[in-house]
């Protein structure tokens, strides 16, 4: 299968923090989730591929279209759907106007096609209630699902969300969930996000980056096997582990090298995800 | 074909491009312009020539000062990667904006006692230029940084210049002579080579590199979570 | 019980006060450091140290008189002032700017103790503004040459001014919480600036023009300190009443309460309403009388000084600068032949005070014999000037007759003035009034001008190129006959031995 998204090489440095460090990866149909500490380059890697930022280096292409050309990156942004770390609206518009002005700038310009199209995603983010209310009316999971129906609407084959969940209550992060997983059927979407969970339940494949680089590339069991036999639970804190917390009972969870006869507990994806980061740091430190 | 398309999304976009546009701020410094002109009117019905253009002078201060928040989005993170081009999305604030500039201009002059006003040519010549600076320099604040409403910073930036360069330009390099001063004519061809570098400076700014150009400016790091330092 | 339950919430109020007064403070200190780092106000810094630089070694040739020195950095600080209002009200809006308020309004310290330490912590900037301007005039007093005396109050007008920018800054923010205000206040302040400036003495000496921040007079003369009479300390007054009731008022709008706020406030304005009105009173008849004897009889005002053969008389200021005087004196008249040689001179400054700094009056020569008149300012052009009028008064014989030279003797005039300055063409040209070395001109002295025709001026030239050893004795000795009235200065130049002119006198 060809993969919608291609990119090899790219790099990106902001004075003398390097965000970006030669990352290459192929994406392709279906969520793919991006986990990462704070700084590890996320966001400058969506930012990337969503074209809002160029790179140094490096070269990528989206649905065969290269953005190193002014013409490639229009053809790309036409197949694009963009969810920003921090949306920004016109707090005096009204949902359905926003998503409307979103569309006239993704040249959907038939009108009468153009409105049937925001009214569908409105829909499709359950706002069909509240699109005539003003965006400064709204509460923030609303506003967030404002974002996500104009980063879906013209249909985009390729949707990038920069940390969609955040700031959402148990139940809109369920329905959140449940909206993006929709998205990525016949799609490719890349999200980053700080929650496993989300990762877990929404994702058929992971990337977890740290320091500007890919760490691990694959599918959320592989990620969660990479804990197996490294999570076990003590009494005492132990100096052992590599990570290790308090849990609720008293008792401590502890991943890394446990020792003989320790009491091994079932991994979680959590617990891979630390453990990779575990071995990234040492990596950057070596 | 692309081409009508885009002509198409220019008129769609005409009306609620208008609802986004920054209203406020072009607006209070056009309407400060204009109550500077009435009440010296007012106070004055017959002012010197020197003080007609001081006052003109200062309304297009004014309404420049304003025009200088014309590049205000709080959306812009979200319609970032659209595929209408940040080019033209500028032109159509600047369609927006153009005729009702150019009718608080013609009031503003209308508002100086005519055998007080300087020549329109000239003054209209300098309020174009300081206009188009002030939106040039809105457009590179927004070429440079990633921040949403740099209007404040832009404003501040522009009106210290305003202030500084008569005060800092050389005698052969003066911009603000007084109507009848004999280096006016000269002035005003330096007023005219400050348009053009402004409609230059603007032309610059407009374009999204694809590249980025090694030792480029970039002024703040566009980082995620991690970064404090785009709060402003 | 009762008495028990009252007791208790006073003391903790007390002890809360205390801690929000530490937390304004702390506030105020952090807030301050990013006002001292924001572009415009290290700019506006950067501009006014550079100016200080730069303007402060000429400020009045290198002789400046300190009761000008005070008040010469004021106009420039008015940047320092629009940059700190910008600033500082961006940082009061910046916690609406940034959707934070609806966290801050929920913490501890409330908005309007927030809006005091905006407030406070426009100090710093104002004190870095005062140590500004006095290493300013510091520099002035330092100087050598320098005379008379500055005025505190003067010296306080500018930081006070920024003080007042910025305490309209905070309470810009306060009323409007939009970031256009404080720019479109600005270009208003802008414009008051450019049409006060317009207009310096529109009302007068006294009046309204003194509710401006900085106060310009449309006059260059230096006055005795006494008689200038700037109501300086009731205007530092009226800056500080004025920019304290705008704090107050930054603070009350920020939701401050309680009647000591109020009071305050009230007494703040008070004081600006007192400044106020007292700097606007007319000139007292004192001021007008001292000016007056100053103008017409200075003799009474003065004290005089014997250098060689001559009296210099000055006001008590400018006693020290009589050494000066006496210096160009001496070198003319040892250039001089004759009597004029010996001949002891009264050297008298003089000053048209009648009008005070409203506007330029020239002095009326002196129709006493042998009586030269020299102003309040020194260095640079004032050099040459005062010695073409001793020069003058020693051929023709007070300063009346010299301003109506116009023959031959006009030569030795100002060969007899230059000849020993340093630079003797630079001096001819600094001494004419278009920088001319060639042609007609007017010669300028501290009374009437003199004015010199073509013919002489290509003769001076002449004589000034020649070694002043081969001119001296030709001076000494045809002394009587180039000082006659009516020579020609066609005979002039055959008796000093250079080309005549080929045009004949005739004066302008």
């Amino acid at each position: 299968m060809i993969p919608t998204v291609s990119a090899s090489g790219l790099s990106l440095r902001y004075g003398r923090a390097q965000a970006l460090d030669d990352v290459s990866l192929r994406l392709g149909q279906g969520v793919t989730g991006l986990l990462g500490p704070n700084g590890a380059g996320k966001t400058t890697l969506l930012r990337v591929l969503a074209t809002a930022v160029p790179a140094d280096r490096g070269a990528f292409a989206v649905l065969g279209h290269d953005p190193a050309t002014p013409a490639g990156r229009q053809e790309l942004r036409r197949r694009l759907g963009y969810l920003p770390q921090t949306p920004g609206f016109h707090p005096d518009f009204t949902a359905f106007e926003f998503v409307d002005y979103v569309a006239i700038l993704k040249e959907l310009t038939d009108r009468a096609a153009r409105h049937r199209e925001v009214r569908r995603v409105l829909d499709e983010v359950d706002l069909a209630d509240v699109r005539g209310k003003r965006i400064k009316k709204l509460s923030g999971g609303m506003r967030q699902r404002v974002a996500l129906a104009a980063a879906l609407v013209g249909d985009p084959g390729f949707l990038v969300l920069d940390e969609p969940t955040v700031g959402l209550d148990p139940e809109q992060r369920m329905r959140f969930r449940e909206l993006i997983a929709q998205a990525g059927e016949g799609r490719t979407v890349l999200l980053s996000t700080h929650q496993t969970e989300d990762v877990a339940m929404l994702c058929h494949r992971v990337l977890v980056m740290a320091g500007g680089r890919i760490r691990f590339d694959g599918t959320p069991a592989e990620l969660t096997a990479r804990a197996a036999g490294r999570v076990w639970i003590s009494t005492e804190r132990d100096p052992a582990a590599k990570a290790g917390w308090r849990t609720g009972t008293g008792t401590f969870r502890n991943v890394g090298s446990p020792p003989d006869g320790a009491d091994l507990l079932e991994p979680t994806l959590e617990d891979g995800y630390l453990l990779t980061l575990d071995g990234a740091g040492a990596e950057v430190a070596a | 074909m692309r081409v009508s398309r885009q002509a198409r999304a220019i008129r769609q976009l005409l009306l609620p491009a208008a609802r986004a546009l920054p209203w406020r701020a072009p607006a209070a410094g056009a309407g400060l312009g204009l109550l500077i002109l009435a009440v010296a009117r007012i106070v004055d019905s017959d002012p010197a020539p020197w003080l007609a253009a001081v006052l003109l002078r200062c309304a297009i201060l004014a309404d420049a000062v304003g025009l200088a928040f014309l590049m205000d989005d709080p959306a812009r993170h979200t319609t970032a990667t659209v595929p209408t081009r940040r080019a033209l999305r500028t032109a159509v604030r600047l369609a927006l904006i153009t005729p009702v500039t150019a009718l608080w201009w013609t009031a503003a002059l209308l508002l100086v006692p005519s055998q007080a006003r300087p020549p329109a040519g000239a003054l209209t010549l300098e309020a174009a230029a300081a206009c188009v600076l002030a939106l040039a320099a809105g457009a590179a604040a927004v070429r440079l940084t990633d921040a949403l409403a740099p209007g404040p910073s832009v404003a501040a930036a522009f009106l210290f210049t305003a202030v500084v360069a008569p005060l800092l330009l050389p005698d052969r390099w003066a911009l603000f002579v007084a109507p009848g001063d004999a280096r006016w004519e000269a002035a005003h061809q330096r007023w005219a080579g400050v348009l053009v570098g402004a409609v230059l400076l603007w032309g610059m700014c407009l374009p999204e590199p694809v590249r980025r150009r090694p030792g480029a400016l970039r002024v703040r790091s566009p980082s995620g979570t991690s970064d404090p330092s785009r709060t402003w | 019980m009762t008495a028990v339950l009252d007791g208790a919430p006073v003391a903790t109020r007390d002890a809360g006060r205390r801690s929000s007064w530490a937390a304004a403070l702390a506030l105020a200190l952090f807030e301050a450091r990013r006002l001292l780092l924001t572009l415009p106000v290290l700019l506006a810094f950067a501009l006014y140290v550079g100016w200080i630089v730069w303007r402060t070694p000429d400020f009045q040739d290198g002789y400046p008189a300190l009761q000008d020195a005070d008040r010469a950095g004021q106009t420039t600080l008015l940047l320092v002032g629009m940059a700190v209002l910008v600033c500082v009200n961006q940082a009061v809006l910046r916690a609406k700017r940034r959707d934070t308020e609806r966290h801050f309004a929920v913490l501890v310290l409330p908005r309007s103790w927030r809006t005091a330490a905006h407030a406070l912590s426009l100090v710093p900037v104002v004190l870095l503004t005062a140590v500004c301007a006095l290493a300013q005039f510091g520099w002035s007093a330092l100087r050598s040459g320098a005379v008379g005396s500055g005025s505190p109050g003067e010296l306080l007008v500018g930081p006070l001014t920024v003080l007042l920018f910025g305490a309209l800054g905070v309470l810009l923010a306060r009323l409007v919480a939009s970031p256009i205000a404080a720019p479109l206040i600005t270009v208003l302040l802008v414009l008051m600036l450019f049409v006060a400036g317009g207009f310096p003495a529109g009302d007068g000496e006294r009046g309204l023009r003194w509710l401006a921040p900085v106060v310009t007079e449309a006059s260059s003369q230096t006055l005795p300190a006494a008689l200038l009479d700037r109501p300086a300390a009731w205007h530092a007054l009226y800056l500080a009443g004025f920019a304290l009731t705008l704090a107050l008022l930054a603070v009350l709008a920020g939701g401050g309460r309680g009647w000591m706020l109020t009071a305050a406030t009230a007494g703040a304005a008070a004081l600006a309403v007192t400044g106020g009105v007292l700097q606007c009173a007319p000139v007292g008849a004192d001021t007008k009388a001292a000016r007056e004897r100053a103008s017409v009889s200075p003799e009474k005002d003065q004290t005089c000084v014997r250098h060689g053969s001559s009296t210099y008389c000055a006001f008590p200021e400018w006693t020290a600068r009589t050494e000066s005087w006496a210096d160009v004196v001496h070198d003319v008249q040892s250039s001089a032949g004759g009597t004029a040689r010996t001949q002891p001179l009264v050297v008298r400054q003089r000053i048209d005070a009648r009008h005070g700094l409203t506007g330029d009056a020239a002095l009326e020569p002196s129709m006493t014999p042998h009586q030269v008149t020299v102003g309040t300012a020194w260095g640079g052009n004032r050099v040459p000037e005062f010695s073409a009028a001793v020069a003058a008064v020693l051929v023709a014989g007070d300063e009346k007759a010299a301003g109506s030279l116009c023959d031959g003797r006009m030569v030795t005039v100002m060969w007899l003035a230059l000849n020993r300055l340093p630079d003797p063409m630079t001096s001819l040209r600094d001494v004419r009034l278009d920088d001319s070395v060639s042609g007609s001109a007017i010669v300028l002295s501290p009374t009437n001008p003199m004015s010199m025709t073509a013919g002489q001026t290509d003769v001076v030239r002449e004589l000034l190129g020649r070694p002043a050893g081969e001119i001296a004795p030709r001076v000494t000795a045809h002394w009587a006959e180039l000082t006659t009235p009516k020579v020609t200065t066609a005979r002039v130049a055959k008796l000093l031995g250079v080309a005549a002119p080929k045009a004949a006198d005739r004066c302008e």
